[in-house]
């Protein structure tokens, strides 16, 4: 767990739990956000329906450690253009995990373009968190001035 | 924690100072998690800080504060300013965790180079939530934006702490009657130098306003120029009116922003003071904390007793 | 929470009781109290004492007689089977054209237009990604795609389940081409599915969203609309399912869907609309959980609610006005991406759970559509499922077949109570509109979510596949995605540019300006003015966008 009181000088973890393209459906990534705001992070949750220059504007403000993207209806084809978006805006440093309906041909696309992991339906809340604890460890560090 | 050399600092701080994203957002998570380079950069930025323009928005969840915001930064880009926004929600007590999501809707200036949002979440922050948010204000200005925008939900004392640190307050709430507006009464509505009515096109809105208006001539004379404003956030109604009644606030009270200049010294002294306490606790007196845990765990001692011993402790040290 | 309505028995008045429970105890291997997903706490067995068969005339009565507990219409499905209303939503509208027509030859005289998400979301398929476009529906953005859709099909002949949120731009491009050939708007019959705003603000699914307010307004104007001059067009369908897929237990599903229906008749009599008249047209929409006997109830509890708040709250009186005419839909949320074709049995399980409710169409999931779009040998099977229950099992013999259920009549009982005390919760917030705008339904919902998801992580909530029972499956490539051809895709955007420059410009921009009046203007129809924007030529994007401008957007309240 991602120490809270910030006295030891690390920054909590912080998540960016979002939507691109068309779909809404938001079930998942709020039972998500919720835990992963239990386990000590700091989630920027957005509405559904992101632009993907949106998205990669907020990862940038927001000095996101994650970003997780849920797709349940074929929004997860817009994916690889998001990879190269936060490419070109040097945030190759993010990584980046995908939860949703994700079949399994184009899970290998994705995986190609860069995304750190796909989580299927069934996934457990402990995986992700962990997951992304991993992720922002290792891909992390706040005095990296770059 | 390794701190990067002293040029890479000042080469960060020159692009922080240029106006380049990335350096104002490290920056403010440098100031957020008290790592040991926020200091230099704070330091150092000191110079160009007090061009901006501080407005803070605050008001219960629910009466529209974000979107009135959003609504509120189209017109200032319309006339062509730049507007940087701190948005600050609150954090779980237990987990610490927050989830920033009662913010400025991204949808739409999302892909504006003319806006930069960032949420802070209230968690424990050395030296108060207030410090923080007024380092972060300073970074903003620091970094060239025109205008800053502090969000708040205005619930409770450090909500009313935050938006002191404006140039210009709006406390907003939604058209109610009687009980439903009293939340705003207690203390926040001191604070407002202008009060808006969002949710204009709703039952009651008119009623509202007259409401606010007499609870303000119930006040001291400098409340009597607080105007009170209907709007409708969704569509945009007057919210350039807001805008205009805002600048004219900000016109009449020049000395305002020296009192801002004093506040955030005052919170930045308090910051520093706090930081060096806890560097001094735990390097110093690590041992005597742990000790005094243990005793106020099995009921030897209670908790102001311990703070007793250990101001005694950094007395003497 | 859990309830007790029942009375436990003294030992003498039931002869045994007292043994069994001894003995049932003795048995018992986990004493664990159960209840179903709505918190009603389930006991081991249930006997007359649990239920007063004396009330029978008051809780149950007759099918098609008030309460309505036993079914809306007298004959049930002797008489009229429930309708097979499978989705449909293909590519372009040639396509969707071609497979309608075949389904017409088949004779099918009740079709659905499912339009692609852009449209949902209120865009014309040139203001999208192009990869999204017609993934999940038809692409009718014009007048032009809408005749094609129905060409050679006798618009006037069939009965057309629209999903179509407000503003309606279907329905009015529909009327468009009606008007365009002579046919009067009377033959035009259907539903306009999704026309619940409520419903998309509580679950931020993919809808088209104007600001709360203005989307008060425009349903009302619909419904007003409808009400004159097509009358036999189903203005509204209030939907559940919305919410129970974001996580409602099918208690507060029901609580919030009868609140949002009250909403809409108190906003129509407040427009001065005839309840006798637009009340017999309210259709509702439930999502039908695996939690079989419990939606059971849900069903049964929710008729006989209904007709009851009809006539306490709006003093109406007719049989009529006070059915509860609903179409379900096996809920997708229990499928699992397992072993996908365990989701044959679960659908299987749902769909009898919803026509022991007494459901009047009926749409079965596809095993696969937790993997993707569903495949179409898929989509076969789910229709055979229907079918099977139909024709197969003998259960549509008998109307309402497990009424006397000791069990079933208390559990409708504990259900109508639970679910009437939620209404209340939200009467004392002032109503479904405030609740909504306030974030409290969200609220509500989102615990409730959260909750199940611990169930199902701890295991309480047992899932085959996922914390039982998992196999070792081979990652094996389960099938060819079914993936619209973009050359199709970028025909069609060719041809939405090729229409938008041959309008007479004029003509849309002054239409476009009349739109915007309208909604500018408290006593005009706003619906009225779409169908005349989108008759001159008006797209469904651009009537979108200039009621969005208008009227503003709704933007999703976050509850986390």
């Amino acid at each position: 767990m991602a120490e809270a009181t910030g006295s030891d000088h690390r920054s909590p973890i912080r998540v960016l739990v979002t939507k691109i393209g068309l779909d809404g459906h938001d079930r998942g990534s709020l039972v998500v956000a919720a835990h992963l705001r239990d386990a000590g992070m700091e989630v920027v949750y957005t509405p559904p329906w992101q632009e993907i220059s949106a998205v990669v504007k907020l990862a940038l403000e927001e000095d996101i450690h994650v970003i997780g993207l849920s797709c349940l209806a074929t929004d997860h084809l817009l994916v690889p253009k998001l990879m190269d978006a936060l490419r070109e805006a040097g945030l190759k440093h993010v990584p980046v995990v995908v939860g949703g309906i994700v079949p399994d041909e184009d899970e290998a696309i994705l995986l190609a373009a860069g995304v750190r992991r796909v989580f299927h339906p069934g996934a457990s809340l402990q995986a992700i968190t962990d997951t992304i604890t991993g992720l922002a460890e290792t891909a992390f560090s706040a005095d990296d001035l770059r | 924690m390794n701190r990067p050399p002293a040029t890479r600092i000042e080469e960060f701080i020159g692009r922080l100072r240029g106006g380049e994203r990335f350096a104002l957002a490290r920056a403010i998570t440098l100031v957020e998690t008290g790592a040991a380079t926020a200091v230099t950069v704070l330091n150092a930025i000191q110079s160009g800080v007090g061009n901006a323009r501080v407005i803070g928005f605050t008001g219960a969840p629910g009466v529209g504060k974000s979107t009135l915001i959003n609504a509120y930064i189209r017109v200032l880009r319309q006339r062509g300013q730049t507007v940087a926004v701190a948005a600050v929600d609150p954090s779980s007590p237990i987990s610490g965790g927050a989830i920033l999501g009662d913010r400025v809707r991204m949808g739409e200036h999302g892909g504006d180079d003319g806006v930069f949002i960032r949420s802070i979440s209230s968690r424990g922050h050395l030296g108060g939530l207030s410090a923080t948010t007024a380092q972060v204000v300073d970074l903003m200005d620091a970094a060239g934006w025109d205008r800053v925008v502090i969000e708040t939900v205005g619930t409770g004392q450090s909500e009313v702490e935050i938006a002191r640190l404006a140039d210009v307050s709006v406390v907003v709430c939604a058209p109610g009657f009687g009980d439903d507006i009293q939340a705003i009464k207690a203390g926040i509505l001191e604070i407002a130098d202008v009060l808006v009515v969002n949710k204009a096109d709703q039952a009651f809105a008119e009623q509202t306003c007259q409401q606010l208006k007499s609870m303000l001539g119930l006040r001291t004379a400098a409340c009597d120029a607080v105007p009170v404003l209907a709007t409708v956030a969704t569509t945009g109604q007057d919210v350039d009116r807001l805008a205009s009644a805002i600048d004219a606030r900000y016109r009449e009270h020049p000395s305002d922003h020296h009192t801002r200049e004093t506040r955030r010294t005052r919170a930045l002294i308090v910051h520093a003071v706090c930081r060096e306490m806890h560097r001094r606790l735990a390097d110093e007196h690590g041992d005597k904390l742990d000790d005094l845990c243990v005793r106020v765990s099995c009921g030897e001692l209670n908790v102001d007793d311990a703070v007793g011993v250990l101001l005694a402790a950094l007395d003497r040290s | 929470m859990t309830q007790k309505t029942a009375i436990e028995p003294p030992a003498s008045s039931q002869p045994g009781y007292d043994l069994w429970r001894r003995d049932y105890e003795r048995q018992l291997a986990d004493p664990r109290p159960v209840t179903n997903r709505s918190g009603i706490e389930i006991k081991p067995l249930y006997i007359p004492a649990d239920w007063d068969s004396q009330r029978y005339a008051a809780d149950l009565g007759f099918p098609g007689q008030p309460p309505m507990t036993r079914g809306i219409y007298p004959s049930m499905y002797r008489g009229r089977i429930w309708s097979q209303r499978q989705l449909v939503g293909l590519g372009t509208p040639e396509h969707y054209n071609r497979r309608l027509r075949r389904l017409i030859d088949a004779g099918v005289t009740a079709i659905s237009l499912i339009p692609c998400n852009s449209v949902y979301r209120g865009y014309d398929i040139d203001e999208v990604d192009p990869l999204l476009v017609g993934t999940c529906g038809t692409t009718v953005n014009t007048i032009e795609d809408m005749e094609s859709c129905f060409d050679n099909i006798d618009i006037g002949r069939i009965s057309t389940a629209m999903n179509d949120p407000l503003p309606f731009t279907l329905l009015a491009l529909l009327l468009g081409v009606a008007r365009r050939r002579g046919i009067a708007w009377r033959y035009i019959t259907g539903t306009s599915n999704q026309s619940d705003y409520i419903s998309h603000f509580v679950a931020n699914h993919m809808f088209v969203r104007l600001a709360l307010p203005g989307a008060r307004r425009v349903l009302v104007d619909h419904i007003a609309f409808c009400t004159e001059q097509v009358p036999n067009w189903n203005p509204l369908s209030v939907v559940g399912q919305h919410m129970q897929q974001a996580g409602a237990t099918p208690a507060q599903a029901m609580a919030f869907t009868l609140c949002t229906a009250i909403l809409y008749v108190e906003d129509c009599l407040n427009r001065n609309l005839d309840p006798e008249q637009f009340l017999p047209r309210f259709t509702f929409f439930f999502d039908i959980s695996i939690s079989f006997f419990e939606e059971i109830a849900k069903f049964r509890a929710g008729r006989r609610l209904w007709q009851k708040i009809v006539r306490e709250r709006f003093g109406v009186n007719s049989s009529r006005a006070r059915r509860f005419k609903f179409h379900a839909q096996t809920s997708g949320v229990d499928l699992t991406r397992q072993q996908p074709l365990n989701n044959i049995a679960r659908v299987t399980a749902q769909a009898m759970a919803g026509i022991f409710g007494g459901l009047q169409s009926l749409h079965t999931d596809a095993y696969d559509e937790v993997l993707s779009t569903p495949t179409e040998s898929a989509a076969q099977i789910a229709v055979a499922t229907q079918n099977i229950l139909r024709g197969e099992a003998h259960l549509t013999d008998v109307i309402d077949p497990l009424a006397g259920s000791y069990y079933v009549e208390t559990l409708t009982n504990q259900m109508e109570e639970h679910i009437e005390s939620i209404i209340g919760q939200i009467d004392d917030a002032g109503g479904m509109f405030k609740a909504v705008e306030q974030g409290l339904v969200q609220r509500m919902i989102n615990e409730s979510s959260r909750e199940f998801q611990r169930r199902v992580e701890n295991a309480e909530q047992l899932v085959v596949g996922v914390n039982a029972y998992q196999v070792e499956e081979e990652q094996a490539v389960r099938r060819p995605l079914e993936r619209p051809d973009p050359e199709c895709i970028g025909a069609q955007v060719n041809r939405l540019s090729r229409f938008k420059a041959g309008r007479d410009q004029n003509q849309v921009g002054k239409a476009l300006d009349r739109l915007a009046a309208a909604a500018n203007r408290p006593d005009a129809n706003v619906f009225a003015a779409v169908v005349d924007a989108v008759i001159d030529g008006v797209t469904h994007g651009e009537a979108v966008a200039c009621l969005r401008r208008e009227l503003g957007f709704g933007e999703p309240l976050i509850v986390a």
